[in-house]
């Protein structure tokens, strides 16, 4: 069969090359280069829009003038060839986001790397955790998240909901290996920033020091943009550093992080509030060519309840923890109400017990199942011993001589409406009770502060009160001004700002370079493809997903010391060994096929490969079945399995998993390899219908012949 | 319906919420996970956040989800 390459992708890497042996030397026709290459990326990724064809053709047209430059009008004369010759290819990657020869697929990321809002190469990471190889790991995740101690730490952990060893057993504990990583690079002064390119002379603006402004900086000032990053409070990290208690997110584990940015030149002004301090006017004035608005989602909704003005002890969950991540450490009151279900109002809870509040209560308007809180830390509240009243409605706040002295509430029963399968909280009669408190929290949302941006009139406004943008480029109405974060999503996660940041940073730089934008969202970068880690099939399928050391009960009632104390290296080593290695193992089930339908062997339980419906998956089931035919390999499109003779072995490895190994019998005559014992005895029993065992002797096909050859002579008549 | 983390979906329809994009339409007929429902208010006009299988973590209007039952 023919090897048919794909045009794209052999153009992409055909300007790579050119790129990076030198032979553009001049700086104009490298940079056009350079952009012409963005633009191919965006068509080997699925990711191009109509008018990029024309991008490249103008732009290679531009590269072809360069006459002084032999290598520029060769590059040139490439791209306008292969787009000549192969422009219906061309058309289709846009089209249909496919490539047909597989070249350009071969980028296909796992589920963890797809799922990561970031797109982080997760299992590139994991392996070289699992390696030892920390810093390499941590320089793969700062590729595409410059936070990777902080997302250890506090993400969300999308990638785990998605991890394919999840339908095994318990998805990779990835998060903490993360945080693992980051901790051991840093302490071994290994937590470098990456080159920087040459500064471009452009700068740009940065309103909101959280995570996804920060991600924007970072990447910028990478690009060799001048960035400067305005915040409106005294210090940087946004939700980060003021809405996540220190019990979950050491400050200094910020600072770290924040400091590498610095490091690259990025410069950052606080207590500058912009509608305050600053305005689009002033920026342009200050030749500030973009604007990335991150001013998150600081604002907090009312309780809308009688009292709520009349007492300086009703106070915002937001505006509470900030103060105390400024330094506050003044216990709200004796006992404290927070109301609201989601993790701020958890948060909150757990900061007031800290502080010294010897009750704490959520009031919660519905049940357990549906509190939108994460399970882990509503269960480590209630370890600590904060109440949880369920089905609580608060109707009032009462108090006595300008003191809050307690919450009316009703008791609350779930219905559903018409039309509607949600289950609504609504009053029961004559169930008033009052919870007694010194204090009460309100922690039921928060949205965009919209008047400080009130100086942006073209800006577009969604009906949830977010900026409107381009989801893909993260534009917004008004041309030069790019947002995201918080501001754009509403309150959402680290790692999805830190995800809108890096998008937002790839299109600031297309806008600035005059090139167009992508329609489709990015697809993952797979960084690189790191060998598999080796081991019996025994060993993965028995090692479990460890526990988190939890600080000890009476310390996280009292202080404010990290809870979650991390694994031990020889965990996290064993831990990242779980991977399946689903960057590689495409789970297109064509081994299970083979092995089942046109071997009849059924050797492979590997249920995990079905998304909707997986089935059981015993890697040691292999080994009593399978006959090493290699009929699973030889079929395997990514070499994900593979048959390999060592020593006087031969053995069957999934992605660095043994599923068998059996002992090599060897010709009699010749000695040359025929396989293993078990694999013979399958071909004699589908043979022995057709040809006739030669004694028990095991010889090869070419001294068989030689044999079967002699007898021949010997029986043939003259 | 409430969703909550680590629940199938099917993304079975277009919405006509203005959270939904031009590009979504190739997802209709997937599958997902939830990965971040609502956190803070479990309103049911929330966008929330799907990973979907084989094409990244996207927000989706809630009325563009049904629950796959496992």
């Amino acid at each position: 069969m023919p090897d048919i390459k794909c045009p794209v992708n052999q153009t992409l890497s055909g300007l790579r090359e050119a790129i990076e042996s030198g032979r553009l030397f001049n700086p104009r026709s490298r940079r056009i280069a350079e952009e012409i290459l963005d633009l191919l990326t965006d068509v080997a990724w699925g990711r191009a829009g109509s008018d990029h064809l024309a991008a490249i053709a103008a732009l290679s047209d531009e590269l072809a003038y360069d006459e002084a430059s032999p290598g520029a009008m060769a590059a040139a004369k490439s791209i306008k060839d292969a787009l000549g010759e192969h422009r219906e290819v061309f058309q289709s990657h846009i089209e249909t986001h496919n490539c047909a020869t597989g070249d350009c697929v071969r980028l296909v990321p796992a589920p963890c790397q797809m799922t990561c809002p970031a797109g982080i190469d997760v299992p590139t990471y994991v392996n070289l955790i699992g390696l030892g190889h920390d810093a390499e790991a941590i320089e793969v995740i700062r590729k595409d998240n410059p936070f990777p101690w902080v997302c250890g730490l506090v993400c969300t952990r999308p990638c785990e909901f998605m991890c394919v060893r999840g339908r095994v057993d318990k998805p990779i504990s990835i998060k903490f290996l993360k945080a693992f990583a980051a901790e051991r690079a840093l302490s071994d002064h290994r937590y470098r920033n990456p080159a920087q390119a040459p500064d471009k002379g452009q700068r740009v603006a940065v309103v909101g020091a959280g995570p996804g402004g920060m991600t924007a900086a970072y990447y910028l000032a990478l690009k060799g943009y001048g960035v400067t990053v305005f915040e409106a409070l005294p210090v940087a990290g946004g939700m980060m550093m003021l809405g996540i208690p220190r019990y979950r997110l050491p400050r200094e584990v910020i600072d770290r992080e924040v400091a590498m940015l610095e490091e690259l030149g990025v410069k950052f002004k606080f207590n500058t509030r912009y509608g305050e301090h600053l305005s689009r006017e002033s920026l342009q004035s200050e030749n500030f060519e973009a604007v990335f608005l991150a001013i998150g989602a600081h604002q907090a909704f009312k309780l809308n309840i009688p009292g709520e003005n009349d007492y300086p002890q009703v106070i915002e969950a937001i505006d509470f923890l900030r103060h105390v991540a400024l330094g506050d450490r003044r216990a709200p009151g004796r006992r404290a109400v927070v109301v609201g279900g989601g993790n701020v109002a958890i948060d909150a809870a757990r900061t007031c017990l800290r502080l010294g509040s010897e009750e704490v209560t959520i009031a919660y308007r519905r049940t357990r199942a549906e509190m939108p809180a994460d399970v882990e830390e509503l269960e480590q509240a209630e370890d600590e011993g904060i109440h949880i009243a369920f089905l609580t409605i608060p109707t009032g706040i009462r108090g006595t001589d300008g003191r809050l002295t307690g919450l009316n509430c009703l008791r609350a029963k779930l219905v559903q409406k018409d039309g509607s399968d949600r289950l609504f909280p609504v009053p029961e009669d004559g169930s008033d009770f009052v919870i007694e408190t010194d204090c009460v929290i309100s922690a039921i949302g928060q949205r965009v502060d919209l008047d400080c941006l009130a100086d942006l009139s073209g800006l577009k406004w969604t009906r949830r009160q977010t900026i409107h943008t381009n989801t893909v480029s993260m534009e917004t109405s008004t041309p030069g001004v790019f947002a995201g974060g918080d501001a754009v999503t509403g309150p959402a996660t680290v790692v999805e700002a830190i995800g809108a940041g890096k998008r937002a940073a790839e299109a600031i730089d297309r806008f600035l370079s005059g090139i167009p934008q992508p329609k489709m969202p990015p697809v993952p970068v797979r960084r690189t493809r790191v060998e598999w880690i080796e081991l019996p099939a025994s060993t993965k399928m028995t090692l479990r997903r460890p526990e988190m050391p939890l600080l000890n009960l009476e310390r996280r009632r009292t202080t404010f010391q990290q809870v979650e104390l991390g694994y031990t290296e020889n965990i996290v080593r064993e831990e990242a060994r779980r991977c399946l290695r689903c960057d590689i193992c495409l789970r297109c089930g064509k081994c299970v096929e083979v092995c089942r339908d046109m071997m009849g062997i059924n050797a492979l339980e590997f249920g995990f490969l079905n998304f909707d419906h997986p089935g059981p998956t015993d890697f040691r089931v292999t080994a009593e079945r399978c006959i090493l035919c290699g009929a699973c390999a030889a079929n395997c499109p990514n070499q994900a399995i593979r048959i390999i003779d060592r020593g006087d072995e031969r053995l069957l490895s999934y992605c660095g998993t043994i599923l068998n190994r059996q002992k090599l019998e060897h010709c009699r005559t010749c000695g040359a390899v025929l396989g293993p014992q078990r694999y013979l005895e399958f071909l004699q029993k589908r043979t022995q219908t057709v040809s006739t065992v030669i004694a028990d002797r095991n010889l090869c096909h070419s001294c068989l012949r030689r044999q079967s050859a002699g007898v021949h002579q010997e029986n043939t008549p003259v | 319906m409430a969703f909550h983390r680590g629940q199938k979906v099917e993304i079975f329809r277009k919405s006509e919420d203005e959270g939904w994009g031009e590009h979504m339409d190739q997802y209709i007929g997937r599958h997902g996970i939830i990965t971040d429902p609502d956190t803070t208010k479990n309103d049911p006009d929330a966008l929330i956040e799907v990973s979907v299988e084989g094409k990244g973590t996207h927000r989706f209007p809630q009325d563009c989800l049904r629950l796959l039952t496992a």
